[in-house]
C-alpha cells in the first residue's frame, strides 16, 4: 500500500516535471499578446501565457511553447488580456425583492431567475463572476457568488451564503433595524455563553455526584454489602456529554455571525449623512463591513471622503462622474477617494442591469479621463471585487498556478470601441465574438 | 490697519493665559457690537466660547492661545435666531429627528444663512449644524394641541368638559392630599379615571397649550378659556390680537404672529377688525410676549421672495415699521421664542453659561442689506458666508478679497529653478 502510494507520488511528480513533453495535444494553449494586464505586478508587454489543463503554467516574455500546443498569436492586433470583470453586487438576476424588516435569513441564490442566455449576456461584456445581492431594503438577506461558467442553466455557485446585506438610510427605521439586529445578536451570544456556563456547572455537579456514588458503592462493596440494583430506565438523566448551544433564530444568525466577526456586512447607502449615521452606529464597534455607495448622479460624498478613507473599509462606487449638490459642478468621487488614500476601491455599473454592464467600461473611461489612474480603475473592476467576495484564488489575476480565466479585448480596455474578442474560463473558451456574431446573423 | 492693531491687542491679551485643558476648543468673536438681548449692547466687545458654551462676554476678555478668532470688527453680534414651528429643515418627529438629521441638507445651510440656528419641528427643538450629527437635539417641546376653533361649538364644549373633569379630579386629589397630610385616614389615592393626562399636565403647569386663533371672536373665546382654566399658552395667528391685547396680557397668553399680514377692517362688523402692521407694537405695549413666524414656515426659493423662513428678521422688521421697538423685535425672534419652547435657560441670549449659538451680521439684523457673515452653533463655526456657494459672491468680505489677492500674487510669482 505504502509502496504503491509512493509510486504514484513519484510518477506524478515525474509527470509534472515532464509536463511539456506530455502527449496531451490540444489541452495546452498559448496566447501571445502585445499587452497582458496581469494584475499581479506590472503589465507585460509582448508576452505569452501558456495554459495547460485549465491552469496557467507559464507566463512571461520568454516562454517555451510545446509543439502540441495550440497557439493564438495576437501580436500586432492590439489585443489586450485582462482578468475577467467581477461584479460585486449585481441584483438583476433575481426575481423577488424583500423589502423592509429583517429578512436576513434569505440567501440570494435561492431566488435566482435566469434567462436561457444569461451567461452570454454577461460574457459579452467580459464578466466572469457575479456576486448577487438579495434585492430590497432593510436587511434583505445574504449575498451569493456565481461563476458564470457552468454549461447547464443553473450556474456554478461558488459561495451560497456570503455577506449580510444591510440597507442604511438617514431615518429611524433603517437605523433601528440595524441597532435591533446587533442587540438581538449580542443577546443571543450572551445567552449562549450563559448556557455554556450553566452546562459546565451542572456537568461538574453531576460528575461530583457520580464520583460520590461510586465511592459510596465501593465503600459498600468493601463492607460486603450488596450494591443496590437500579432498574433499567430508572437511571437518572445527567446533563448531556457535550455542550449543545441553544438554537439561534434564523433572522438572528447572520447578525450573530457578523458580531462574532465571522461574516462581513455589505452596507448600502446613498449620501454623506447616511455615512455619518452609520459611523454613529459603528462608533465603538469593530465588526467588518464594506460600503456600497449607491448614490444617484448628484452626490455630497465629497463631504465625508476623509472619514470614509480613515475607516479603512472597502468602498464600492457606481462608475460615473457625479455632480455636487445644487450646482452642476462635476466631481470624480473615485479619484478623490484614491487621492485621499483609499486602496480598496470597487467600481460597479451605475445602473444595476445588463444595460449598466454594457456602459460600465465607457463610464470608467470618463473617470479615467477626469483623473482616475487607469491601473487602479482596472483593478477596481477585476481584482478588488474578487477580493471582496473572497474569490481571489479563482479569478482576478493572471499568474502562474491560477485558473486560466481571462478576457481578450480587441484593444485598450477603456476605449469605448473595444469589445470582448474572447472570454476564457478555466482554460475553456466560453465566448468568441466572431462565432457569436455569425450565430446572430444566422 | 485697525484690524491688525486690534489683533495685536488681542494677542497681547492672549499672553499668560494658558489653555489649561488642551482638550477644550475656544472660539472668540472679537470686536463686534454684542447684542446680548438680556443685558443691553456691548460695543466692540468679545464673546469667548469654550466648547459648546459661552465662557465670557465683555469688553476686555482674555483669549486663550490657540483659540479660533472671528474678527467681527464693525459687525453686529446676535444670539442665533429661533424659528418656532419650522418645517422642511429637519424632518421626523420626536427622537426620530436625530435619526433623520441630514447635516448636509441645503435647507440647513440656508437657514443658517438667514441667521436661524435653532428650529422647533415635530415636537422637538433641534440645533442646525453643518457636517455633524452629534448633539443636534436641544430637547422636546411640551406642547399640547388644543382645538378650540370657532367653527365647532360642540368641540369647544368638549374641551371645556375635559378641563372641568381635570379640575374636579385635581380638587379631589388636593383634598385627599390635605387630609392624608394631617394624618387622618383619607382612603385610597383618587385615581385619574377618565381624565386626559395631557390636559392634566396643562393645568398642573407642566405643559403649554398650543392654540390657534386669528379673529377677535376666537381670541376672546380663547381668553375666556384661559381665564377659566389658567395655563401656559401659545396662540398661533393672533391677527386681530391688537383689539384685545389687554385681555390677552391678563391671561398671560403668548402669541406667534406674522406682522406683515394685512387685511382691511370689515364693514360688516360693528367691532374692531382687520389685520395691521401695528399688531406687534400694541401687543408689546400691553405686556404680551410674542414670537414671529414669516408668511411661510419653510424655506422656499420660489414664490414671493422674502416671505419664507430665510427672511425671519425681515418679518420682524415689519413689526418695527409698525412701531415696535427694535429690542422687542429682537427678543421676539430670540429669547421670547426660546421661552415659549422652554429652552430660554440654554438659548436666546448671549450670556455666560448659555449654549454658544451666535450669529455675526455685517450690519443691523433688521436691515434688508445685511448678511449673516458667520453662524456659530454649539461653539463651532457652522456657516461662513465666504464659503457659501449661494452668497459668497454678493458683496464679499473686504479682508477676504485682500487675502485672495495676496494668494494670487504668490501663485503668480515666477518659480525659482535651480540652474545646474
Amino acid at each position: 500500500m505504502i509502496i504503491s502510494s509512493l509510486l504514484i507520488t513519484l510518477t506524478s511528480s515525474l509527470a509534472w516535471q515532464q509536463a511539456d513533453e506530455r502527449e496531451l495535444v490540444g489541452r495546452a494553449t498559448a496566447y501571445r499578446l502585445d499587452r497582458i494586464e496581469t494584475l499581479d505586478g506590472d503589465a507585460l508587454i509582448n508576452a505569452t501565457v501558456l495554459v495547460q489543463d485549465g491552469i496557467i503554467q507559464r507566463i512571461g516574455k520568454v516562454v517555451i511553447i510545446p509543439e502540441y500546443a495550440t497557439v493564438h498569436d495576437l501580436r500586432g492586433t492590439g489585443a489586450v488580456m485582462t482578468p475577467p470583470l467581477v461584479l460585486s453586487h449585481a441584483n438583476f438576476l433575481q426575481s423577488d425583492r424583500r423589502d423592509g424588516g429583517n429578512n436576513s435569513r434569505f440567501i440570494a441564490a435561492d431566488s435566482l431567475w435566469l434567462a436561457a442566455d444569461w451567461q452570454t449576456g454577461l460574457w459579452e461584456y467580459g464578466v466572469g463572476m457575479v456576486a448577487v445581492d438579495p434585492p430590497g431594503n432593510g436587511a434583505p438577506g445574504r449575498t451569493s457568488v456565481l461563476k458564470v461558467a457552468a454549461s447547464e442553466k443553473r450556474p456554478e455557485t461558488l459561495v451560497d451564503d456570503l455577506h449580510l446585506k444591510l440597507d442604511m438610510a438617514t431615518n429611524s427605521s433603517a437605523k433601528n433595524l440595524i441597532r435591533d439586529g446587533i442587540k438581538a445578536a449580542e443577546a443571543a451570544i450572551e445567552n449562549e455563553i450563559q448556557a455554556e456556563k450553566d452546562w459546565k456547572k451542572s456537568r461538574k455537579e453531576w460528575d461530583a455526584k457520580k464520583e460520590e456514588e461510586k465511592q459510596a458503592a465501593e465503600a459498600a462493596k468493601a463492607n460486603g454489602e450488596k450494591a443496590k440494583k437500579v432498574k433499567e430506565g430508572d437511571e437518572e438523566q445527567g446533563p448531556p456529554e457535550t455542550f449543545e448551544a441553544p438554537e439561534i433564530k434564523d433572522n438572528e444568525q447572520a447578525f450573530v455571525d457578523w458580531v462574532r466577526k465571522e461574516r462581513t456586512v455589505q452596507v448600502h447607502m446613498r449620501s454623506a449623512s447616511d455615512w455619518l449615521h452609520w459611523m454613529q452606529i459603528m462608533e465603538d464597534r469593530e465588526e467588518n463591513y464594506e460600503v456600497v455607495f449607491s448614490m444617484g448622479s448628484t452626490t455630497n460624498l465629497h463631504e465625508v471622503i476623509d472619514s470614509v478613507v480613515t475607516s479603512g473599509a472597502r468602498i464600492d462606487l457606481p462608475a460615473r462622474m457625479s455632480f455636487l449638490p445644487y450646482t452642476r459642478n462635476r466631481v470624480n468621487i473615485a479619484a478623490e477617494l484614491v487621492a485621499a488614500g483609499c486602496d480598496k476601491l470597487i467600481l460597479s455599473p451605475a445602473s444595476n442591469s445588463i444595460a449598466g454592464l454594457r456602459d460600465l467600461r465607457a463610464s470608467v473611461s470618463r473617470l479615467i479621463a477626469e483623473g482616475l489612474d487607469p491601473a487602479i480603475a482596472l483593478r477596481a473592476i477585476t481584482l478588488e471585487p474578487a477580493l471582496a467576495v473572497g474569490q481571489e484564488e479563482v479569478m482576478g489575476t493572471i499568474a502562474i498556478g491560477m485558473p486560466a480565466s481571462f478576457v481578450i479585448w480587441s484593444g485598450d480596455v477603456f476605449d469605448p470601441l473595444t469589445e470582448v474578442d474572447s472570454l476564457v474560463l478555466d482554460g475553456e473558451e466560453k465566448f468568441n465574438r466572431e462565432q457569436f456574431e455569425s450565430e446572430l446573423l444566422r | 490697519m485697525k484690524t491688525i492693531l486690534h489683533l495685536i491687542l488681542v494677542s497681547v491679551l492672549c499672553a499668560n493665559v494658558n489653555a489649561q485643558d488642551q482638550d477644550s476648543s475656544y472660539l472668540a468673536i472679537v470686536g463686534g457690537d454684542i447684542h446680548t438681548v438680556t443685558d443691553g449692547v456691548i460695543m466692540k466687545g468679545v464673546v469667548l466660547c469654550k466648547d459648546s458654551r459661552i465662557l465670557k462676554v465683555g469688553k476686555r476678555v482674555r483669549i486663550p492661545e490657540g483659540a479660533e478668532i472671528i474678527n467681527a470688527e464693525g459687525m453686529q453680534v446676535y444670539p442665533g435666531l429661533i424659528a418656532i414651528d419650522a418645517s422642511g429643515i429637519v424632518s421626523g418627529r420626536g427622537a426620530a429627528v436625530a435619526d433623520s438629521y441630514d447635516p448636509y441638507a441645503l435647507n440647513i445651510d440656508l437657514a443658517l444663512a438667514g441667521g436661524i440656528t435653532t428650529v422647533q419641528t415635530g415636537g422637538m427643538v433641534a440645533n442646525l449644524k453643518h457636517g455633524t450629527i452629534d448633539n443636534v437635539l436641544v430637547g422636546p417641546t411640551e406642547w399640547v394641541n388644543l382645538n378650540y376653533s370657532s367653527t365647532s361649538s360642540a368641540g369647544r364644549r368638549r374641551v371645556r368638559d375635559e378641563f372641568s373633569k381635570v379640575r374636579d379630579f385635581m380638587r379631589l386629589h388636593r383634598s385627599w392630599e390635605l387630609t392624608s397630610s394631617m394624618g387622618e385616614d383619607a382612603g385610597d389615592e383618587p385615581e385619574a379615571k377618565g381624565v386626559k393626562p395631557e390636559y392634566l399636565s396643562l393645568l398642573k403647569g407642566e405643559a403649554t397649550a398650543r392654540l390657534s386663533a386669528n379673529s377677535l371672536k376666537d381670541l376672546l373665546a380663547t381668553c375666556e378659556l384661559l381665564e377659566e382654566y389658567p395655563m401656559q399658552s401659545v396662540i398661533f395667528g393672533g391677527q386681530e390680537a391688537w383689539a384685545c391685547a389687554g385681555r390677552l396680557g391678563r391671561v398671560n397668553a403668548r402669541l406667534v404672529i406674522t406682522p406683515r399680514n394685512k387685511k382691511w377692517a370689515s364693514d360688516d362688523l360693528n367691532r374692531p377688525s382687520g389685520w395691521t402692521i401695528e399688531n406687534a407694537k400694541t401687543l408689546w405695549e400691553h405686556g404680551v410676549r410674542f414670537a414671529i413666524l414669516p408668511g411661510e414656515n419653510s424655506i422656499s426659493l420660489m414664490g414671493l421672495a422674502g416671505r419664507d423662513l430665510m427672511t425671519l428678521p425681515m418679518e420682524a422688521a415689519f413689526a418695527i415699521r409698525g412701531g415696535l421697538q427694535q429690542d422687542a423685535a429682537l427678543r421676539a425672534i430670540t429669547i421670547d421664542a426660546a421661552e415659549m419652547l422652554g429652552i430660554d435657560h440654554r438659548l436666546g441670549s448671549i450670556e455666560v453659561g448659555k449654549d454658544a449659538n451666535i450669529i455675526v451680521c455685517d450690519g443691523d439684523l433688521f436691515h434688508y442689506r445685511s448678511f449673516v457673515q458667520w453662524a456659530v452653533v454649539d461653539g463651532k463655526m457652522m456657516y461662513d458666508k465666504q464659503r457659501s456657494s449661494y452668497f459668497a459672491h454678493i458683496r464679499p468680505r473686504a479682508e477676504e478679497v485682500i487675502d485672495e489677492i495676496e494668494e494670487e500674487t504668490i501663485i503668480d510669482a515666477p518659480e525659482v529653478v535651480d540652474n545646474p
